[in-house]
């Protein structure tokens, strides 16, 4: 099944209350992370990401990822704490035609008088399951060691002596 | 060394730069090596959905004007302007696979490309009844306008030994009806249709062929510049708009005046070669009314009206190595025209090249172009003298020209 037709994906992106977060880094390996507000899906499977500023960092870092075959991240999360981390290499920049035109007419209808620069095509490569609550047991099961003491200390049995006159 | 003309092997170059991207080098070596196309590829070209060859200023490299595609994008978004060529001169091959246009060198697919998005103008007729790709054309994010499409320095054969504007025209009359001096308040029509695509240009770009004539030399050519100019002007609500032009090496008078009566925001004049005796023999018209160093200390003049990061300066890349006179070794012409385009660059004016095409009407047209070695060396220098004088380009660059890999590399500069 490809990657973005996990469920999870879906779910999280048609929920209009999702957090989405594009990472990037510099050539440097500086990290660099910015809110996507637009991110989505398109019909190949490939995350959109509309980058508004011809300057902008993660525009950059985006080009150096696509000319030398890095890695970006994206980062899903929605109100109830669901979360996901998706790794991919960013494969097409679209910056004419009717692709552009219209994404830069939905970008303006949204924000008013605002501009595009660049229309990211970004192929996932690899998703991490970054749900709390699913980790928390994932890594309780397989790293008993990571837990700390306290959590595990028998309060009803340390409360009842504590109560004993 | 590898030497002029030599075949080389594109990997060897990639693993040669790595810090050079691939797409970049790939490009130049496109460039370098023109394109054929297959029927194939010609069957999906589309006049509706693709800009199609039309109202080029310069010939192509195989002599030929038919419907192809007026230029390819990749994947990062830089354009290859390149030419078509003959498949005998061993260019890279445009064929499909799996549908997609995709480029192809001895057989293998190397990578994919799209044809330019057409215009919604192409296709629509001014009042006058004229097609408007006729007159304008455009890049994927630039409109082009050639405002006249002559140039006088042939008048007394001192064109330039690469330039073939004129033999054009020639041809572009009889076989595209294309005009010499459209009328401004046309072009302007045509600029007001555009400008109603949402998101489809960033930048208007003017050039023409020099124009000796008027009281000062090239009075006139300015003259032209301005009325359609001004006649754009009235398009857009703030003064100064982006917009460029290619345009002859004016005197300070003549860069005050277009500044100040127009929109204009930045500027470009030519010299070709970044040395004066080949200067001399391959511009014989720019020598005679200008001259190498006049044409030089008129680009650094230009920097105290439109600024830093708003002027430079075109190399035609390749010819410095043509034979009789040109540099003997690629090495030599590498350090003798990076040491010139410092000295400019120091003066806040950057130079940036396209790769030769050695063009059949061209008086140099039976020459080979450089090696890829020696223009990915030079895309580097000239990339690196931006980074050490902190000069911005973003005028010219793969948005708004395509045609310089030196500005493709300067993409990620800071500033």
């Amino acid at each position: 099944m490809p990657l973005t037709l996990q469920p999870i994906i879906r779910l999280l992106l048609d929920d209009t209350g999702t957090t989405r977060i594009v990472a990037t880094t510099s050539e440097d390996g500086s990290p660099y992370a910015v809110i996507s507000p637009f991110l989505h899906l398109n019909h190949d499977g490939f995350f959109v990401h509309l980058e508004l500023l011809e300057t902008s960092i993660t525009n950059r870092n985006l080009l150096r990822n696509l000319w030398f075959d890095r890695k970006a991240a994206i980062n899903l999360t929605g109100k109830d704490g669901r979360s996901v981390l998706v790794k991919g290499v960013p494969v097409k920049a679209i910056i004419s035609g009717p692709i552009f035109s219209e994404y830069y007419t939905k970008v303006r209808q949204a924000f008013g008088d605002a501009d595009l620069s660049t229309v990211w095509l970004i192929k996932p490569v690899e998703i991490v399951n970054e749900t709390y609550a699913e980790r928390k047991i994932e890594e309780e099961t397989q790293y008993p060691f990571s837990v700390h003491l306290d959590r595990l200390v028998n309060r009803k049995k340390s409360t009842q002596k504590k109560d004993r006159p | 060394m590898t030497q002029r003309g030599e075949v080389e092997h594109l990997n060897d170059i990639v693993a040669k730069y790595p810090e050079v991207p691939q797409l970049i080098i790939l490009k130049t070596d496109v460039q370098r090596r023109g394109v054929f196309y297959t029927d194939s590829a010609l069957s999906v070209l589309d006049e509706k959905k693709h800009s199609i060859t039309g109202t080029h200023i310069f010939g192509t490299r195989d002599g030929k004007i038919a419907p192809r595609p007026e230029s390819l994008l990749l994947r990062d978004g830089t354009s290859i302007i390149t030419t078509p060529t003959a498949i005998e001169d061993n260019p890279y091959v445009v064929d499909l696979l799996y549908g997609q246009p995709y480029l192809f060198d001895g057989g293998e697919p190397i990578e994919e490309v799209d044809y330019w998005p057409a215009p919604a103008f192409y296709g629509k007729l001014t009042r006058s009844g004229i097609p408007m790709q006729k007159i304008v054309s455009a890049r994927p994010q630039r409109l082009v306008i050639n405002p006249h499409r002559y140039c006088t320095f042939w008048n007394n054969s001192n064109g330039c030994t690469f330039c073939d504007i004129v033999a054009q025209i020639k041809k572009g009359k009889k076989d595209l009806q294309i005009q010499v001096r459209p009328k401004a308040d046309e072009i302007a029509e045509i600029v007001a249709e555009a400008l109603n695509e949402p998101g489809r240009y960033s930048a208007v770009f003017l050039t023409s062929g020099s124009v000796i004539n008027g009281t000062e030399p090239f009075d006139e050519e300015i003259d032209i510049y301005i009325e359609v100019f001004q006649e754009l002007g009235k398009l857009f609500r703030t003064k100064k708009f982006p917009s460029q032009i290619i345009g002859t090496a004016y005197s300070e008078a003549q860069l005050e005046r277009l500044y100040r009566q127009t929109g204009l925001m930045s500027y470009t004049a030519d010299i070709e070669v970044l040395n004066e005796d080949l200067f001399n023999i391959h511009c014989p018209g720019k020598a005679e009314w200008i001259g190498y160093k006049e044409w030089k200390r008129r680009l650094v003049n230009a920097v105290d009206i439109f600024g830093r990061g708003f002027v430079n300066t075109g190399l035609v890349a390749g010819i410095e190595l043509t034979t009789p006179h040109g540099f003997k070794t690629e090495d030599e012409a590498l350090s003798r025209t990076l040491e010139e385009a410092e000295d400019l660059a120091s003066q806040g004016v950057s130079t940036v090249y396209i790769v030769w095409s050695p063009r059949p009407d061209t008086v140099i047209g039976n020459q080979k172009n450089a090696s890829l070695d020696y223009y990915i060396r030079l895309a580097k220098g000239l990339h690196e003298l931006r980074v050490t004088y902190k000069l911005p380009i973003m005028f010219d660059d793969y948005r708004h020209c395509g045609n310089h890999p030196d500005t493709d590399l300067s993409r990620l500069l800071p500033f």
